[in-house]
């Protein structure tokens, strides 16, 4: 459904990704793992438009979509949990939630959503007229997934969402990944330092190193693998 | 119930009791030499304060919320009396006739600085594109000043379109230098266009007219005989709650929502699929349009405009009556303006130091209150909760 083909992006001189090819189809979690500067970040934006690609092409669901401008890609069916969860803070949770569906046409489709929404995050019912800013840290990133998943999304990206939680809140957001992944079967990037967790939710991954993709199999495969035994699962093995 | 039917009336009651007196200190302000003035603002300053510290003030913003409709005919049958209560002194008049279209003006600019978070600080140009379009049109080709408002409304629009796709290009204080830019070359523009009456200004402009009434003549209702800033007195009045109408729906649309996400964090709203440019044009254009109206209006009121009416300072003025009434309330806006429009009147008396005497006194508001005289609420709840059967969805007015 998603696919970058031998994608390459530079921030001025400076290479960021180079001839990266992933393939996510419908329904499907997979994990792209790599170290800070890796250009995973890089490689969100490249999807959603915000940074363009200097060669390679981005396409979704059969149409080439490198060259659209980002609202045109995210109303296609991409939603984007962004790093730190990119909310609102002086808006209410209510109004958050509702940017996400913000580009629906149908207003008569939002209410079911945000009750279906909000019954995966009862927190968020509970702080529903609070200001973003004040929830706790764990609140925000649910409700930073909350609101991706108002738009419906056929495939949702996430940029790091273990990243400056506690363990038993890291816990909790993955527990949620993998209840979206089993019950409302989109698709899912998930990118991530925290490759024990971040394996344990997805079927496939690949591993970004300097900008190249340079590992890529099943989620058993990347278990076993040297490499991503030494990088990413030494420390908490 | 009976208690609940209580508390409603004591509720509504309250709402129309602020109203008015709101409207009362508006009117002192108004008509009294400037130490009362300052004296009566000070107070109402200090209420509003005092209310902050005790909490008491949330009573009230909740009672206003939820009888915003009691309110707004108090407040609306006292402007219409107005005219009856200054007793036909025409200074007067001019004075709120002036704040009105000031309010217009502000109310445009508020999409801009209050809501999406531009400073835009050339809402002076705009205000001179409809000014000086009606008047020409008026002047030179005999057209009806009617005609004349929608087009002033539409040019100003056109130059907020035409200067804002390249200007939204750049961010923060880059934007707002582009701005000055634009004041600045309009002035000058102004000044040396032979055709547009150069320094000397457009005289002669004629006034509005209706089924062959002339605005300009005194109006007698009822046996009395009221100046002529009566007439202009309604129209200004009539097109500011129109502007103030507009403005409310627009900023409880998903259109002020998304205005609201691009003032908080530009990328991510772009990441929530809004069209930045088409939504930060929509807010220059919008609110260049309500200052082009406002232009149109003091063209044919005063009959003569020149350059000096439009530039930097007026633009600064206007910026300040957002930032004292409060950014992004379109109540707040209103107050300010009209507020500020009454103080500068009252300080002419300082002649030389009028300037000096109006920023002193807006030092004073603004560290008293910084966030304005009533700052930005949260944004209405647009979910009611019905009979514990879920969430009802209510987003009013849409659009992309």
């Amino acid at each position: 459904m998603l696919e970058l083909r031998q994608v390459s992006t530079k921030y001025g001189q400076i290479p960021m990704l180079m001839d990266v090819s992933i393939k996510i189809n419908p329904g499907e979690a997979v994990c792209m793992l790599g170290a800070n500067g890796a250009g995973k970040t890089t490689l969100l934006k490249t999807i959603i438009g915000m940074v363009k690609p200097v060669s390679g092409e981005v396409l979704f669901g059969g149409q080439r979509i490198d060259l659209w401008p980002s609202y045109k890609i995210i109303r296609s069916g991409i939603a984007i949990v962004p790093e730190r969860e990119g909310l609102f803070p002086k808006l209410t949770v209510e109004n958050n939630l509702l940017m996400g569906a913000y580009y629906e046409s149908d207003k008569r489709k939002i209410a079911p959503r945000l009750e279906e929404v909000l019954t995966i995050f009862p927190r968020l019912k509970e702080r529903f007229r609070q200001k973003a800013g004040t929830l706790s840290g764990g609140e925000r990133k649910m409700l930073g997934i909350a609101r991706a998943l108002l738009a419906e999304p056929q495939i949702l990206l996430m940029d790091e969402p273990s990243l400056g939680l506690a363990p038993a809140t890291v816990n909790e957001v993955f527990a949620v990944i993998d209840r979206i992944k089993k019950e409302k079967k989109i698709a899912i990037l998930l990118v991530e330092q925290n490759a024990q967790k971040a394996l344990s939710v997805v079927e496939r991954g690949y591993v970004l190193q300097k900008g190249s993709i340079i590992l890529e199999g099943s989620t058993n495969e990347l278990k076993e693998n040297s490499v991503v035994k030494e990088s990413y699962l030494s420390a908490a093995g | 119930m009976i208690n609940k039917a209580g508390a409603q009336l004591s509720r509504s009651l309250m709402a129309i009791a602020v109203s008015l007196g709101i409207c009362l200190i508006l009117y002192i302000a108004l008509v009294s030499p400037l130490p009362i003035t300052l004296l009566v603002l000070a107070i109402f300053l200090g209420l509003i304060v005092m209310g902050e510290r005790s909490g008491g003030i949330e009573k009230i913003y909740a009672a206003m919320e939820e009888h915003k409709g009691e309110a707004l005919v108090v407040a609306g049958i006292f402007a219409l009396l107005l005219p009856l209560l200054v007793s036909g002194n025409n200074y007067l008049l001019h004075v709120v006739v002036m704040g009105g279209i000031y309010s217009i003006i502000a109310l445009g600019l508020n999409f801009q600085l209050g809501s999406t978070g531009m400073v835009n600080f050339a809402p002076a140009a705009f205000y001179g594109t409809g000014a000086y379009t009606s008047a020409v049109l008026a002047v030179k080709f005999g057209i009806s000043p009617w005609v004349g408002i929608l087009c002033g409304l539409f040019m100003a629009a056109l130059l907020g379109i035409v200067f804002g796709f390249p200007a939204l290009k750049t961010r923060g204080y880059y934007l707002s230098l582009v701005t000055i830019a634009l004041q600045v070359i309009f002035t000058l523009m102004i000044i040396n266009t032979d055709w547009l009456g150069g320094p000397n200004g457009i005289p002669g402009i004629p006034g509005y007219e209706i089924f062959g009434f002339s605005f300009r003549r005194p109006l007698e209702i009822l046996g009395m005989r009221l100046p002529y800033q009566t007439n202009y007195f309604y129209l200004v009045f009539l097109l500011l709650s129109l502007a103030a109408l507009a403005a409310s729906r627009l900023y409880n649309s998903r259109i002020g929502l998304a205005w609201n996400a691009i003032e908080q964090d530009e990328i991510v709203a772009a990441t929530q699929g809004i069209n930045l440019t088409k939504i930060k044009l929509l807010a220059f254009s919008i609110g260049a349009a309500f200052a082009g109206v406002a232009g149109a209006l003091y063209a044919h009121y005063t009959s003569f405009i020149g350059n000096e009416d439009f530039d930097f300072n007026k633009s600064l003025v206007l910026i300040c009556m957002v930032l004292l009434g409060g950014m992004d309330n379109v109540a707040g806006v209103i107050l300010g303006s009209l507020l500020l429009t009454i103080i500068d009147e009252k300080l002419r008396d300082f002649a030389d130091y009028r300037m000096l005497m109006y920023a002193l006194i807006l030092i004073i508001i603004l560290i008293a209150r910084p966030q304005g005289l009533l700052p930005k609420r949260n944004r209405k709840y647009q979910i009611k909760q019905d009979n514990n059967e879920g969430y009802n969805v209510t987003v009013t007015a849409g659009g992309k």
